[in-house]
């Protein structure tokens, strides 16, 4: 029995467990243990991560259609699978202490939410060991699957959602079979091997059409334009944790099918031959544009959005668009940079979600418009969404400007003035969106509701805080992900980037250790320069300049709607949903197909069909 | 060898004597119907090993070939009887007041349909048929509600059509060749039925016989009878029916017609009906219809897969038959009870959840979600189709893809109901026992199938091999013609 | 020692920092004041008034998040400084060039709407609205000026900059090669530096509706040091780049004082814009310019 072997049984005894223990008091935690387990058995696989070993293969394998479908393990495989275990063990951790408690008391089946939680790891981690182009798919298809259930489990508005994402899903699923058959057809074997000694002598059309089919396929499980309008709504509506969950990793997995494809087996350098006629521009371009575009429409997107979920669930379709980018742009920095940008945006974004289900679980609501001032009641929390969305907006000192700077250097390395721009402009809406996000929030006045409100219970309070010493730490060191990062480098055949612990070496390069040490001693002098001054006294929040009125607990005195009016002003008309009108245009374009379709069926008089064939046919025959 | 004709004979005696029976005993003719089913199915079990070895020939009438009634058994019809027999004995109807009437309607139609797989001549194949298409009509009406008469009549009518059709057809291979016996035609196909003539008469008797396999346009009956029979009628016809149907026309594209215009008029038909059936099941708002024109959808893609030249069609197709015979039935018993409007449906998970997760399953195999049995069907479909490297191959492999995507997407819709939160206000039906037990234990071969993918897939190559290899057709039948030359 | 140096070094840099961002809002008071026909304040007033702001004894905490926000708000910039080469000291230069500047100086920026979100003043909310609202007006064409720069010098390190315009002389000024992008990055100059006529954000003249809302004591005083280090940086930065940074004190200082007192001179002439009209010229404008001069330096 192999590591992999090992990891994948524990997987599947997770989901086991959760099905017939999510219910019991010490259920979550059991399975919370399991999923420890299973980042064990990962650990045992560490060489992976560190380039001392290439290939864990599972000695499970079974021959279909004179294929023989086989799962292994590599680098590649190894760092995505850190971080779903990791985002799966944090989330059943959060959803162990009494949020599981509140929520089985509300009518949820824990049952269900665990063992749909668990069956999202153990297919995602079946996908991640994929070994050739149909085992991918099936475990595409199981990760598909897996994923509607959990967005499911709420029930009501979720169902729509959730069934906007299985036909969004399936639809590309069926592009990526249709790729994936087709290269069969080419190369006559799904062995990835074969792809890639096939791959340089495909024929330019043949390779436009693959990499149309399977992008498209992979693009809808990433949501980048213009499959991105499924994901919000449906991961905003994921129970609590779930959120975190799915916010955090779900749609990786696209971005992992589309490395090992179209970046591993097809090759990025395929793409730059292929041109686009009449334009500058090749299927690389083509990449890198759809990417920066995914970055700032959805980024912007969730600038306007009131709930706090929500709003999350928008930035993560943009920050796809960081991950993607660097990844097309192919050169040992924006690999990494993409690479790791999964990373670092797995471990706060499942932060931020935590605190949001936490402002919930203890307001009871997550509408930006509803809630202020939970800082003095929620320090913690706070900490932690602090530290979350510097990450996000990705300032120094925390992993996400790590990432970010990597992508961004690449660009300037590969000169590309109006990619770096898009990006940045994605940034600084970041900057604004999250700034709105834990003002309205954590910020401000606090509401008479809300004056009652304690601190999350530590069952929450202690994965939001060990992620945000994820945050933190890799902010500090990013060499710690970079070695992992620069491992996949080397297993998918893009150059490897040179690094040390606290960065990039190289000339014009970055270390982090230093650069956060003096913003730290920086925060010191800044203290020190504070207390120099005389003491201060704290007043009560009502104790306020309000232009000659006095303030009451019942005045509202908190700036929270429509949070930039100025930007909204010149900005504004340019929110038009086309692709809202895009999607609603080919549901009815369907619909009324369809409508024709049951008239046929219903109206038409099927014997003069007939009729008319046979005279059709009889006059052939004598003529 | 002569068991084989028991398969036949029996089901139609004793549908003969049912009622005579019935005189004597109404427990006997309660039980005898089953009783002589189950018997049936056990000879052709029986049979099946001896089969895989040599395909078996019978003469019947004490004729030799072409005169004679000829009976060809080989794996692949031998499966589609034991499929009407033991179809039949599952879904066996159960209604009270008529029982009588439909319990000799289905031992009536269990053995014409074994009769017509097993035929190896056009004259009997198309007895047999017409015979077939009879005892559905009873079926069907056998609700006695107004809709289902005037379902039945369409029915009629567009089957009347057919079998003229077919019959013209048939009469155009006759007039070619002077003779109906498969084997024969076999044969003589090259040299005379290669030709204008030859694909008229095939498209006469592709669009005759296809009235029964739902082939567009002749399904205009479709959603009507399955929205108006009762379920286990509508089971059987799609489930069971249809596939006899495409077993004539696959043997006939076996056998006797070559012409390569005959696999595109099928693969434009199969597009066709794909395309028309899932669009329309998009809209249809309750569950039979929905089923109905997805089952016209699943055919459509029978007859795609049939289009494919060589070995690689058959077996496809057999595959994707063999998977619609196990998942049609299951589905249509399922809507049952949760027939009429999809949204009185809201909460039916609730109160019967066991169907409601059988519903989910074989949903998922419909649309072909790996690893169930309906994902490999699919690939066994489209892999060879996207070898062939032609433009209407691949815009068929669009419609099917395109086609699952909207069939996941109104299935789904159907799903989403069912376990909603909000019950709807009427309370729900539960499944009969039988009904449920039976779709059950349907669906749970479609899950053992997804252990035994291996075996299944060799055998049924095996199958497929056998029914392609028209030397051994002939030299079963009629060695001695081989050697004398034809008899005129 | 090179370590010990370095280290001196970091602690001069900020220092350095705050002294001439000092003169430099002296300079600026002045300037005012002269257009405005004015004599001006005297030359140790900057100090003054931090003297002043820091031991008044009426100081108004509106909680931990206000304190912290003004600690970030210098802390960072203080950090940011020692990213800065100037002459005879490059700090941490080779650590992280110049997009990392860019980033860490928004450290102090969110500070500081940290510390006014706590104050629970909805005009203080606004005012910070306003103020990221200008940033994102002016950070999309400056973002063209620091990609230009680094793709004529080949390096995003900024001590390498001004090494290189150094040895090759004038004629490799930024200025000189790519003479509109440094144009653009006059034009949003006063923007960086929250002046005159982008400063509605601060709202100096009506306090009620700005950042400064519920800033008493040092809380103000903090806020006046970071003025001081923006003045300098913004300075120092467009010195670097465009005008060839300097070797010595003497060439070096009378640059980045030409710098920030050109745009401050021309902006008092003008009427203050409301937020959209900022956004609406700094993407109309020094946007086109940005783009046209990339183009350029580009091919």
């Amino acid at each position: 029995m192999t590591a992999l072997d090992t990891l994948l049984l524990i997987s599947a005894i997770t989901v086991g467990v959760a099905l017939l223990a999510g219910n019991w008091r010490v259920g979550g935690w059991l399975v919370t243990i399991l999923y420890a387990l299973q980042g064990a058995a990962l650990l045992m696989m560490s060489g992976l991560g560190y380039s001392t070993l290439t290939v864990v293969q599972s000695s499970f394998s079974i021959e279909v259609l004179s294929e023989q479908l086989l799962w292994r393990f590599d680098a590649l495989s190894w760092f995505f699978a850190l971080i779903t275990i990791g985002a799966g063990l944090f989330s059943s951790w959060f959803a162990s202490g009494e949020w599981g408690e509140r929520y089985r008391d509300n009518g949820g089946s824990l049952r269900l939410f665990h063992g749909a939680l668990a069956l999202n790891v153990f297919t995602m981690l079946v996908l991640l060991a994929s070994g050739d182009l149909l085992t991918l798919f099936i475990g595409w298809e199981l990760v598909s699957w897996a994923s509607f259930l959990i967005m499911a489990l709420a029930g009501g508005k979720a169902f729509g959602y959730a069934m906007r994402y299985i036909s969004y899903a399936f639809a590309g699923a069926m592009a990526l079979l249709g790729g994936l058959l087709l290269i069969y057809a080419e190369v006559g074997s799904f062995d990835f091997q074969s792809l890639k000694e096939a791959a340089p002598q495909m024929q330019a059309s043949t390779l436009w059409l693959l990499v149309v089919l399977l992008t498209s396929g992979f693009g809808v499980k990433m949501a980048i334009l213009p499959f991105h309008l499924w994901q919000a709504k449906a991961y905003a509506q994921t129970p609590g944790p779930g959120a975190a969950f799915l916010g955090a990793i779900s749609s990786r997995m696209g971005l992992f099918a589309f490395i090992v494809v179209v970046v591993q087996l097809i090759g990025i350098s395929r793409l730059v031959e292929m041109e686009i006629p009449f334009t500058f521009l090749d299927a690389q371009d083509l990449l890198a544009w759809i990417a920066v575009f995914t970055i700032i429409i959805p980024t912007y997107i969730a600038l306007r959005q009131h709930d706090a979920r929500r709003l999350l669930a928008w930035h993560g379709v943009g920050q796809t668009g960081y991950m993607l980018l660097g990844i097309v742009i192919a050169n040992d920095l924006g690999s990494a940079g993409g690479l790791m940008h999964v990373f670092n945006y797995a471990s706060y974004q499942a932060m931020l979600f935590m605190v949001v289900v936490a402002v919930i679980h203890r307001t009871g609501t997550s509408d930006l418009n509803k809630l202020g001032g939970l800082f003095t009641r929620m320090p913690l929390s706070y900490l932690a969404m602090l530290i979350g969305i510097i990450g996000l907006a990705g300032l120094p000192p925390m992993n996400g400007f790590v990432s970010k700077w990597l992508i961004y250097r690449s660009l300037i390395v590969d000169g590309s003035p109006l990619l770096f721009l898009g990006a940045v402009i994605g940034t600084l809406g970041t900057i604004l969106s999250v700034y709105k996000l834990i003002h309205n929030i954590f910020l401000g006045q606090l509401r008479v509701e809300h004056v009652a409100v304690r601190e999350a219970p530590l069952s929450m309070v202690i994965p939001m805080m060990a992620l945000a010493v994820i945050v933190f730490v890799t902010g500090y060191f990013p060499g710690l992900v970079l070695d992992w990062t620069s491992a996949v480098q080397a297993s998918i055949g893009i150059p490897v980037l040179a690094h040390h612990l606290g960065g990039v070496s190289m000339k014009g390069g970055l270390d982090m250790i230093w650069i956060v040490s003096v913003l730290l001693i920086g925060f010191g002098f800044g203290t020190l320069v504070f207390f120099l001054g005389g003491r201060s006294r704290r007043v009560h929040q009502l104790d306020n300049y309000a232009g000659g009125h006095f303030l009451t607990a019942e005045t509202r005195y908190h700036y929270s709607d429509n949070f930039y009016p100025g930007l909204m002003h010149l900005i504004g008309p340019w929110y038009r949903n086309s692709f809202e009108w895009l999607e609603r245009g080919v549901i009815s374009a369907v619909d009324t197909l369809s409508t024709a379709m049951q008239g046929l069926y219903r109206n038409a008089h099927p014997s003069y069909l007939l009729l008319a064939a046979v005279v059709f046919a009889l006059s052939w025959v004598i003529v | 060898m002569n068991l084989l004709v028991l398969m036949i004979a029996l089901p139609l005696l004793t549908a003969f004597l049912l009622s005579s029976i019935n005189r004597i005993s109404t427990l006997a003719a309660r039980w005898i119907g089953p009783l002589v089913l189950l018997a049936t199915a056990v000879i052709g079990l029986s049979v099946w090993p001896q089969l895989g070895a040599a395909p078996l020939a019978l003469q019947w009438g004490g004729f030799q070939a072409p005169l004679g009634i000829t009976l060809y058994a080989d794996q692949f019809a031998l499966l589609f009887a034991l499929a009407m027999t033991i179809g039949t004995l599952l879904l066996w109807p159960r209604s009270a007041e008529n029982q009588l009437r439909s319990s000799s309607l289905a031992l009536l139609l269990a053995g014409t349909g074994s009769g017509l797989a097993l035929s190896g001549d056009l004259f009997n194949i198309y007895v047999f048929y017409e015979l077939m298409t009879v005892v559905s009509y009873g079926l069907i009406a056998g609700r006695g509600t107004s809709g289902s008469f005037a379902s039945t009549l369409r029915y009629l009518v567009i089957s009347g059509f057919g079998a003229a059709l077919a019959l013209a057809g048939i009469a155009l291979v006759y007039q070619a060749t002077g003779t109906l016996n498969l084997a024969q035609l076999a044969q003589l196909a090259p040299e005379k039925l290669n030709n204008l003539q030859g694909f008229a008469a095939f498209v006469l008797m592709l669009i005759g016989f296809g009235v029964k396999a739902e082939l567009f346009p002749v399904n205009m009956w479709v959603p009507e009878v399955y929205a108006t029979a009762s379920s286990r009628v509508s089971a059987l016809l799609a489930g069971v029916v249809s596939k006899l149907a495409l077993l004539i026309i696959m043997r006939l594209l076996i056998l006797v017609f070559h012409q390569p215009e005959a696999l595109t008029v099928l693969l434009v038909l199969g597009i066709l009906g794909v395309a028309s059936g899932e669009l329309a099941a998009w809209r249809a708002r309750d569950l039979n219809r929905m089923l109905a024109f997805s089952s016209i959808g699943q055919l459509g893609v029978m007859f795609i897969a049939l289009s494919i030249p060589g070995n690689a069609g058959i077996f496809a197709a057999l595959a994707v038959m063999v998977h619609h015979l196990f998942l049609k039935p299951s589905m249509f018993l399922l809507a049952e009870r949760w027939g009429g409007s999809i949204e009185k449906l809201a909460g039916a998970a609730r109160t019967s959840p066991i169907a409601a997760a059988l519903f989910v399953l074989l949903a998922l195999s419909l649309i072909g979600v790996p690893p169930l049995p309906g994902f490999w069907a699919k690939l066994l479909v489209i892999m060879p189709m996207l070898a062939l490297d032609q433009p209407l191959y691949y815009l068929a492999v669009f419609v099917m893809l395109a086609a699952a995507s909207l069939e996941a997407n109104y299935l789904f819709r159907v799903v989403m109901k069912l376990y909603d939160k909000q019950p709807a206000a009427t309370s729900h039906k539960v499944h009969a026992t039988a009904d449920l037990a039976t779709a059950l234990f349907l669906g749970g071969g479609l899950i053992a199938a997804v252990f035994m993918l291996v075996p299944l897939a060799d055998r049924l190559d095996s199958i497929a091999a056998q029914a392609t290899d028209v030397s051994t057709y002939i030299q079963t039948v009629a060695p001695q013609q081989l050697q004398s030359g034809r008899v005129q | 020692m090179h370590f010990l140096e370095l280290l001196v070094e970091l602690l001069l840099m900020p220092i350095l920092a705050f002294v001439i961002g000092l003169a430099m809002v002296l300079m600026m008071r002045r300037i005012g004041a002269r257009i405005q026909r004015r004599v001006g304040p005297p030359v140790l007033q900057p100090i003054y008034d931090i003297i002043k702001l820091y031991s008044k004894d009426t100081q108004i905490s509106h909680g931990l998040m206000h304190e912290i926000g003004i600690i970030m708000a210098v802390g960072g910039y203080i950090a940011a400084e020692t990213l800065l080469p100037v002459p005879g000291l490059d700090g941490l230069a080779d650590k992280g060039g110049a997009v990392t500047l860019a980033y860490m100086l928004m450290i102090p920026a969110l500070g500081m709407a940290l510390g006014v979100g706590q104050c629970a003043n909805p005009n203080g909310s606004i005012g910070i609205s306003r103020a990221l609202t200008a940033m994102l007006a002016y950070d999309i064409p400056f973002i063209l000026v620091i990609f230009g720069a680094s793709y004529v010098y080949g390096t995003t390190n900024l001590a390498e900059m001004i090494s290189i315009q150094q040895q090759q002389g004038v004629s490799s000024w930024g200025i000189v090669q790519m003479p509109l992008l440094a144009l653009t990055a006059l034009l949003i100059l006063p923007a960086i530096m929250g002046k005159h006529p982008f400063e509605i954000y601060v709202a100096p003249a009506e306090i009620a509706t700005g950042p400064m809302v519920e800033m008493s004591g040092k809380f103000m005083g903090g806020l006046f040091v970071m003025q001081c280090f923006q003045l300098y940086t913004a300075g120092v930065i467009f010195t670097t780049l465009f005008l060839g940074g300097g070797v010595y004190w003497i060439t070096f200082l009378p640059k980045i004082f030409l710098v920030v007192a050109i745009p401050m001179s021309v902006a008092y002439l003008f009427p203050r814009y409301r937020t959209e009209d900022v956004l609406r010229l700094m993407w109309k404008w020094p946007m086109l310019l940005g783009l046209i001069g990339l183009a350029v330096v580009m091919k």
